[in-house]
């Protein structure tokens, strides 16, 4: 098999993964009570897992356009960047408050995919000046204009 | 630094139970009422005014803002008031009576009259039945008469299940003793009321609001009202006793704040003494005249009793289904 | 022409300069992510209640028409969809603006907003009487035909597959199902406390639309510094003009659209844009380009987008029902002071009326005006370098979906769902069909429940669903969409088999 391509792998991976989805929730739709209310679930989710299932045979057999996939070099210049994403929304934001979970998760964002040399001083001022900047809008926009109350803990 | 300071300082205070310098000074920010249906609606819209004046010095002094949080006749916001919302005085929920009842009676959600303190009651919306403006029926018997010579064949639009206007169907039912084909609307008593318009529907239950809203636009006839007395905004209209269905004020949709269990005792004694005179306010009252929407001002101890009162009729009610 | 005497009412100082306040306020609240028209128009409620009732309504009015033009800004410029009317102009404005082509796609989303919005104010202003008697023609049955009619779009819909296109529509369909079932009230797939409420619509744009974007944007990693800067093309207003000229077809069709779509009681307009879109792909001779930065796209959903305000507010004011949530808004800013609307609106408060109806029209022109006296400073946030830009759209996605409705919960569906559709469009899913399901599944679902409801009380399931002249009609479009979708997957797999032979 070693003349399958690594788009091509990946596609059928994730081909399989939404047929999996696909199958699981037929089987809920179709052993949940009341069954009245799951009607309609079971219509969708039967077509969901057809087409999944066609998707994941064609993907297998490579009758399909594979898409771009993803490249080993893309994955691991995003990683970080996820990592940080994932722990800001669904930790940090509610944890340390909206607005400090916004400005550390800003300033170590653009930081680290900002191009700029990591050595200069004149690029750190820049990257706390955009952090300051966006930070005040943000509160500006969302606490002062519209009065959302969004999670504070310990400061603002 | 100061207000890290205030706050660790507030929250050595609760901790060690004093509540009491909390309560003083509450409220200390803005407050939050859950509407547990859409921006529009007409609880929405009742509730964006009785809360107007909350900002003033003589009613909480802080202002009261609206989140919708809309679903599954109420179940949404209701569950989310019950299980997640923080019992601390700041996030109030707005109360529908019979229909937060009628669905815990039913099952399926996380809360029960038990789950929520009272605080005050703001308005009582009656439940009437209304036909198109072009319908043959013309009063509430010759409804009952059709009813009972097609049985299941009157289809009668309602904002839901287990809502006001389906606890108003099944007591017309018990009543007369016949059987109707009630069709719940996704989209409220709007999408309700337009059934009945364009002629959908043989009849609907509707709000009395949107009701005479749409009388007065000449698009349907009210045949009957279900409440003990005629409503001032249509003194012309029976109630259903009158025209001959035994048929109480339990579908009385009656309106007003509540908060979570467990907020503290101190929080819920000052706004239940607030809240009242804060419904009271003139302008509060004028805006919903004007509105079409009946006022009807209730204390906490009224609500608790009414609370009780609908627990133990919707009960009996809801048992054979 | 009744409304022609009480133009002079808008233009007093007090009325013109809260029209001002209105439309700008409406640009910028529209532009910001997770603030949909409705919610815009229901912040600006609680400053009514200090106004009289024509003033009230003209910062309503004006509100209205803008925050719909406004959500396009954030379509174009950063791929958000500000609320569900904008998904379409996302597929070719934000291609356009990558392409450097930003002034051009927000001129001609501007153009395109004011010609389509006063088209549609038009059709308030002279057919309303006709056009009311059509809103109500749409019961259960035909919403239901109708919701299988946008299905039917999905595969052809911004998709490379129609097959992968179904089953992105098939993901947003299912998605639209979680949550407590809005008849019967039964939770279906609750997996998690997040999920109680259901999925928002708003939380899930933001997230499908604007995470897989930031990620991207990650997974170009540090670029070199004096990487090519992207060069902004100035574009004058009389080019856009001009251009807009050019496609008098994606004009047409986008306002014909919208303007019946929007007419229609629960649709609304949330999928005026994206039907019309597709509809113009279907009738152009360039097909091939869509979704690669054509301006034909974008013109035909702001069009449609626009069009579809004025028709909207045709069941309010004349029979009292709502026909959206953004109108059901509005009649509580006439409830207030005491006006209902109907017949007595027009018979007794005509000013109000008419005012308030001007107010848009002129409301239309004034957004269209700043607008384009702002496009080509804000298509400069194109140049704003990845490493910034993936920080400010994750911020504002965060920010803009918990303010939909004060929820953590709603924060964490958008991110789940990003990251899912990040992996996703690699193997060519995309985001719009799952979108057009997610909104589609729940007017399907209820208004096949409530008709069969209505059905098995009186005359049965195949005569109530099957008969009568407007449901066939529904049923010939359908089958003819389905057709023809099924030709195009036909036409594309000879299409790659030639490309095959050639290489």
């Amino acid at each position: 098999m070693s003349d399958i391509s690594l788009p091509r792998l990946q596609h059928i991976v994730a081909s399989a993964l939404v047929a999996l989805v696909g199958g699981w929730v037929t089987y809920l739709s179709y052993t949940q009570q009341p069954s009245e209310a799951f009607l309609f679930p079971r219509l969708i989710s039967t077509v969901f897992l057809v087409l999944a299932l066609w998707t994941f045979f064609k993907a297998c057999l490579g009758w399909t356009k594979v898409g771009v996939g993803i490249s080993g070099q893309a994955f691991l210049r995003m990683l970080p960047g996820l990592a940080i994403a994932v722990v800001y929304v669904f930790w940090a934001a509610k944890g340390l408050g909206f607005y400090t979970a916004t400005a550390i998760t800003f300033f170590i964002l653009f930081s680290l995919y900002d191009p700029a040399p990591h050595n200069a001083l004149r690029s750190w001022i820049k990257r706390i000046i955009g952090t300051a900047a966006f930070t005040a809008v943000m509160y500006a926009l969302f606490a002062v204009l519209l009065k959302v109350y969004t999670p504070r803990e310990i400061f603002f | 630094m100061k207000k890290l300071l205030a706050g660790a300082a507030l929250a050595v205070m609760t901790l060690t139970g004093g509540a009491v310098l909390a309560e003083e000074s509450y409220p200390e920010r803005p407050l939050m009422l859950m509407v547990s249906y859409g921006a529009g609606g007409a609880t929405d819209f009742q509730a964006r005014i009785v809360t107007m004046t909350s900002g003033n010095e003589d009613a909480l002094g802080m202002p009261i803002a609206i989140l919708n949080k809309p679903g599954a006749g109420g179940r949404v916001g209701w569950n989310w008031l019950a299980d997640q919302a923080d019992a601390d005085g700041y996030t109030l929920g707005a109360y529908n009576v019979p229909h937060f009842i009628a669905q815990s009676i039913k099952g399926g959600v996380s809360y029960g009259v038990d789950s929520f303190e009272p605080i005050a009651n703001w308005g009582a919306d009656p439940a009437v039945l209304v036909v198109g403006a072009d319908s043959e029926f013309n009063t509430l018997q010759d409804v009952v008469d059709f009813a009972t010579a097609n049985p299941g064949k009157l289809t009668t639009s309602g904002a839901g299940l287990f809502v006001g206007h389906h606890i108003a169907a099944l007591q017309m039912e018990k009543a007369g003793d016949f059987k109707m084909a009630y069709i719940p609307t996704k989209g409220g008593g709007a999408a309700a009321m337009k059934a009945v318009i364009a002629g959908e529907v043989l009849a609907g239950i509707n709000n009395l609001s949107d009701a005479f809203r749409a009388r007065e636009a000449g698009n349907v006839k009210i045949l009957a009202v279900a409440d003990l007395e005629r409503n001032e905004f249509l003194p012309d209209v029976p109630t259903m006793k009158e025209a001959g269905l035994d048929v109480d004020n339990a579908s009385v949709n009656f309106r007003g704040i509540m908060v979570p269990k467990g907020t503290p005792q101190p929080i819920i004694d000052k706004l239940a003494a607030t809240v009242p005179t804060m419904f009271e306010n003139g302008r509060v009252q004028g805006k919903m005249k004007a509105g079409g929407s009946p006022m009807h001002i209730m204390t906490r101890e009224e609500v608790l009793a009414m609370w009780q009162k609908r627990q133990e009729t919707l009960s009996e009610l809801l048992a054979g289904l | 022409m009744e409304f022609i005497f009480y133009f002079g009412d808008v233009f007093t100082p007090i009325n013109f300069g809260l029209l001002l306040i209105g439309t700008i306020g409406g640009l910028i609240l529209g532009a910001t992510p997770g603030l949909s028209p409705t919610m815009a128009v229901a912040l600006l409620i609680p400053f009514t209640f200090q106004l009289e009732a024509t003033q009230g309504l003209i910062l309503l009015g004006a509100a209205y028409t803008s925050t719909v033009a406004g959500g396009a800004v954030s379509a174009i410029l950063l791929k958000i969809p500000g609320a569900p009317a904008n998904i379409a102009t996302t597929l070719d404005g934000h291609t356009m603006a990558q392409n450097g082509q930003g002034t051009k796609a927000l001129q001609l989303s501007f153009l395109s907003s004011a010609i389509g919005g006063i088209f549609g104010v038009m059709l308030l202003i002279f057919l309303t009487p006709v056009l009311a008697k059509w809103a109500l023609a749409f019961g259960p049955s035909h919403l239901f035909w109708l919701a299988i009619l946008g299905v039917t779009v999905i595969g052809t819909l911004d998709s490379k597959s129609v097959v992968k296109g179904l089953l992105s529509g098939c993901i947003g369909l299912w998605l639209a199902t979680i949550g407590f079932d809005d008849i019967m009230g039964a939770q279906r797939f609750i997996f998690h406390d997040a999920l109680g409420g259901g999925i928002n619509i708003i939380a899930a744009l933001i997230g499908l639309f604007a995470i897989p974007q930031v990620i991207s944007m990650f997974a170009k990693g540090r670029q070199d510094e004096g990487a090519e800067v992207l060069e902004v093309q100035k574009h004058s207003i009389l080019d856009a003009f001009r251009e807009l000229l050019r496609f008098p077809r994606a004009m047409g069709i986008g306002m014909a659209t919208g303007s019946i779509i929007g007419l229609i009681p629960g649709v609304g307009g949330q999928i005026a844009g994206l039907v019309a879109y597709d509809q113009t792909k279907k009738f152009s001779p360039d097909t091939e380009k869509f979704g690669k930065g054509h301006p034909e796209g974008v013109i035909a959903a702001e069009a449609a987008n626009n069009a579809m305000v004025g028709p909207s507010l045709v069941p309010l004011l004349t029979l009292s029902i709502p026909g959206s949530p953004t109108a059901a808004v509005l009649l509580g800013g006439l409830l207030i002071h005491g006006i209902f609307p109907g017949s007595d609106l027009f018979d007794n408060h005509p000013d109000v009326a008419w005012t308030f109806i001007n107010s848009m029209l002129i409301g239309q022109v004034l957004m269209c005006l700043f607008g384009l006296y702002v496009a080509g400073l804000a298509a400069r946030v194109a140049q704003v370098p990845q490493s910034l830009m993936a920080a400010v759209v994750l911020g504002l996605a965060v920010f803009g979906s918990y303010s939909v409705q004060s929820s953590m919960g709603d924060v964490y569906v958008m991110a789940a769902l990003g990251i899912m559709m990040y992996f996703l469009e690699r193997f060519g899913f995309s985001a719009a069909p799952l979108v057009l399901g997610l909104i589609l599944g729940p007017i399907a679902e209820s208004n096949f429940i409530q008709g069969s409801m209505i059905a098995n009380a009186t005359d049965g399931m195949v005569p109530y669903f099957l008969t009568g002249g407007l449901n066939i009609f529904l049923i010939v479009v359908v089958v003819v969409s389905v057709a023809y979708s099924g030709w195009m997957e036909l036409r594309s797999r000879r299409f790659v088999s030639k490309e095959e032979l050639m290489v």
